[in-house]
């Protein structure tokens, strides 16, 4: 059974068609990265899954049950929009969300303290929400949302706003998430933080899916056509040869991109045969570069 | 369900926290009483003698003008605090004419009111003219006082010509009234006095008044708490939690709760002053009971409306050129109250208690006013006004629903009709 499922959901406002008939399948107990431009359906999608908005078409489970229903009290939700009621204390707020989530008073009385203490805000939880910085109102939010350790967990740009000492934090609370087997559902436009967080990866555009898969299955999917080298001796002959495209220097090493169905193995017998190899590596396509080449070729063809 | 309750706990304990409610909470009956002591007070201590009203009198008559003098002497022995000051101005001589005299002596600031006696006043052709220059307000119960001294003046002589008694007169016109209502059971009666039946008058608007109060002045906490919570866009992360239509009932319990403590504390201090100054207030318990409800069914009704304006809107601002139209359904009866309590059977009153909005305060005041209501009346006029609820919830939740999550310009009227459209 998945942890949620997405079966040709179809949304639009108006004339603007936002999510264009998505199926995502994400798998329970991983951290699935929701990637995409500016503009491309991803916090619509995430409201349908949290049923704020409803979808025209198409259909949404949650732990194979409708979105509607009340499988969403075992859900976590972190809008884009920041935002808590100014005037509670820190610690009403957390209160007020687990109430609302159905937590007992019991459970509040454990869950709130060890949570202020996690995100660094026990020190300040009888301030009021506006007295907060940025960051502590975003880990604030953070744990209203985990408060009562929902199975499914979905946040919606989580990185946006932190610095980097509270990034390494909410990265390493995802990570412990992961260990304890929930499902972690983000969505960002940062490729590097996908990279290093995410099992699963869909890429989506103009409201749907460009590609999805593990990091692996998309990276072999696009094989780089970039190689490093590093020779003793001038390297110039490199531009010469009918397998190469492009040369840039990168360092003590040279970037060379090979032609479209150029073999890297024969690069590397020419370069055996000119000078001496001193290191020969196969770049792995970032997935940065996936996402330029995958969506800024999208946008060529339609012009 | 129990998400509903949750949402209106923290709604009801939010509101009442605030400073700015506790004060209007405590500010009206505070200015209440403040201004029945002050008014009392400054009817009964004056600071000192004012200064006197200097009144200019032309008189042709000799006997008259005995008269008036004789009036203003024992005005000013029983009114040491307030003399006037008699200035007679003849009414023989000829240039220039003893009137024209009397009002430039008025417009110089030499009199403060010019009165000529013309015609024959003893008889019952004859006028009095009063003429005064740039009044100011503090003059005006002096100038009244002028004119009730003299008209008694004139009466008196006018009884001297004719050679009645005054006395004689009073003793024929005396005719002593006491106004008895009786109780349940025998030997049960009560002395009502005129300030009584001026009770009786305004407990009817009284209770108008609070459910008005509690109503309309509950609808501004509403349509803050809504902004607010688009504004700081707080509105996303509870809708994850709770269903738009949660949010809005509890919304709309919690701040009618607020709405009834406020209407409770109120009517208790009303009645306790009123009883500890020795007016006797009865009411029913089905007034209260039938109040209660209509308060409540008339506060879901305006409070659904609210919500679904509020959530269009971005700002405060923008509320209020939609609420105009609302709150004039409200105003309806706040003006109209005089006729609807003499007349509470009447075609007005009848109309208006089947216009949803206005229903509650209407039938309040027809409760009050009359209390032989037809039961149909009262039957009919809840079903009315259930009706209205269902439809504006059932709107406003599709309003509600969409509206929240919308930033930037305010949708026009087509779109959200499409909105209701929807399934």
């Amino acid at each position: 059974m998945h942890a949620i499922e997405l079966e040709h959901v179809c949304k639009s406002f108006g004339p603007v068609q936002a999510v264009d008939g998505l199926t995502v399948h994400v798998p329970p107990g991983c951290v699935y990265g929701f990637l995409g431009p500016n503009g491309a359906g991803k916090t619509t999608t995430l409201r349908m899954i949290m049923d704020i908005i409803r979808p025209d078409r198409g259909e949404i489970r949650l732990f194979g049950e409708p979105a509607s229903s009340s499988v969403r009290s075992r859900v976590g939700y972190m809008p884009e929009e920041r935002g808590l009621y100014r005037k509670m204390t820190v610690s009403a707020v957390l209160r007020y969300f687990g109430l609302l989530k159905g937590m007992t008073a019991e459970q509040l009385g454990r869950q709130v303290p060890a949570w202020l203490k996690r995100i660094d805000l026990a020190e300040h939880s009888r301030k009021k929400v506006e007295e907060l910085s940025r960051g502590m109102h975003q880990k604030l939010q953070f744990a209203a949302t985990v408060i009562n350790d929902p199975e499914l967990v979905i946040l919606d740009e989580p990185f946006s706003g932190l610095d980097p000492v509270n990034q390494d934090l909410l990265r390493e609370i995802i990570d412990g998430m992961r260990e304890e087997g929930r499902t972690v559902l983000f969505s960002t436009h940062v490729m590097h933080e996908a990279e290093r967080l995410c099992d699963f990866i869909v890429l989506i555009n103009k409201g749907a899916v460009v590609v999805d898969g593990t990091l692996d299955e998309i990276r072999a999917g696009h094989e780089s056509r970039t190689v490093s080298v590093e020779l003793e001796g001038d390297g110039a002959f490199l531009r010469r040869l009918p397998l190469v495209a492009a040369v840039k220097p990168d360092g003590r090493r040279l970037d060379v991109t090979l032609q479209e169905g150029a073999d890297p193995q024969d690069l590397l017998k020419a370069l055996v045969e000119r000078a001496r190899v001193r290191a020969f590596e196969i770049k792995q396509p970032s997935l940065h570069e996936i996402f330029v080449r995958l969506v800024g070729g999208a946008h060529v063809e339609d012009r | 369900m129990w998400k509903i309750g949750r949402v209106a706990q923290r709604e009801f304990l939010d509101t009442v926290k605030t400073k700015t409610f506790l004060l209007s909470l405590l500010s009206i009956p505070v200015l209440v009483v403040a201004i029945i002591l002050l008014s009392r007070k400054m009817i009964t201590s004056e600071a000192g003698p004012r200064p006197p009203v200097r009144v200019g009198v032309t008189s042709s008559s000799e006997e008259m003008f005995a008269r008036i003098a004789a009036a203003f002497a024992a005005h000013n022995e029983s009114h040491p605090q307030s003399p006037l000051a008699l200035r007679p101005l003849p009414a023989d001589g000829n240039e220039p004419s003893p009137q024209e005299t009397g009002k430039e002596k008025l417009r110089q600031g030499g009199l403060d009111v010019y009165v000529v006696l013309e015609g024959d006043l003893e008889g019952k052709d004859g006028t009095l003219y009063f003429y005064t220059y740039q009044t100011k307000a503090s003059q005006l119960d002096a100038l009244g006082t002028v004119e009730r001294v003299l008209r008694d003046a004139v009466i008196d002589r006018r009884y001297q010509a004719r050679g009645i008694d005054r006395a004689v007169f009073q003793e024929i016109q005396s005719v002593p009234i006491r106004r008895i209502e009786l109780g349940q059971e025998q030997g049960h009666e009560k002395e009502q006095s005129r300030g009584q039946q001026a009770v009786r008058m305004m407990v009817p608007f009284a209770f108008m008044y609070l459910i008005f109060i509690g109503i309309v002045g509950m609808g501004q906490h509403m349509i803050s708490s809504i902004i607010e919570e688009k504004n700081s866009r707080i509105v996303e992360m509870l809708l994850s939690v709770v269903s738009p239509f949660q949010l809005m009932a509890g919304k709309i319990l919690g701040l009618a709760g607020v709405g009834l403590a406020v209407m409770v504390l109120w009517g208790v201090a009303a009645y306790g002053a009123a009883t500890r100054q020795g007016i006797e207030i009865d009411i029913s318990t089905d007034l209260l009971v039938f109040g209660l409800l209509y308060y409540i069914l008339g506060f879901v009704l305006f409070s659904a409306l609210l919500a679904g304006v509020g959530s269009i809107c971005n700002t405060i601002k923008e509320t209020q050129s939609l609420m105009m139209p609302i709150m004039m359904v409200f105003i309806i009866p706040m003006i109209a109250w005089p006729a609807l309590a003499r007349d509470p059977n009447g075609d007005l009153a009848r109309v208006l208690s089947y216009v949803p909005p206005a229903t509650p305060m209407i039938m309040v005041l027809r409760l009050a006013s009359s209390p032989d209501i037809w039961w149909g009346e009262i039957a009919l006029s809840f079903l009315v006004l259930a009706g209205g609820v269902l439809v504006a919830i059932w709107a406003a939740g599709k309003i509600f629903r969409t509206g929240i999550l919308m930033y930037g310009k305010r949708p026009g009227p087509r779109e959200v009709l499409r909105w209701l459209r929807e399934k």
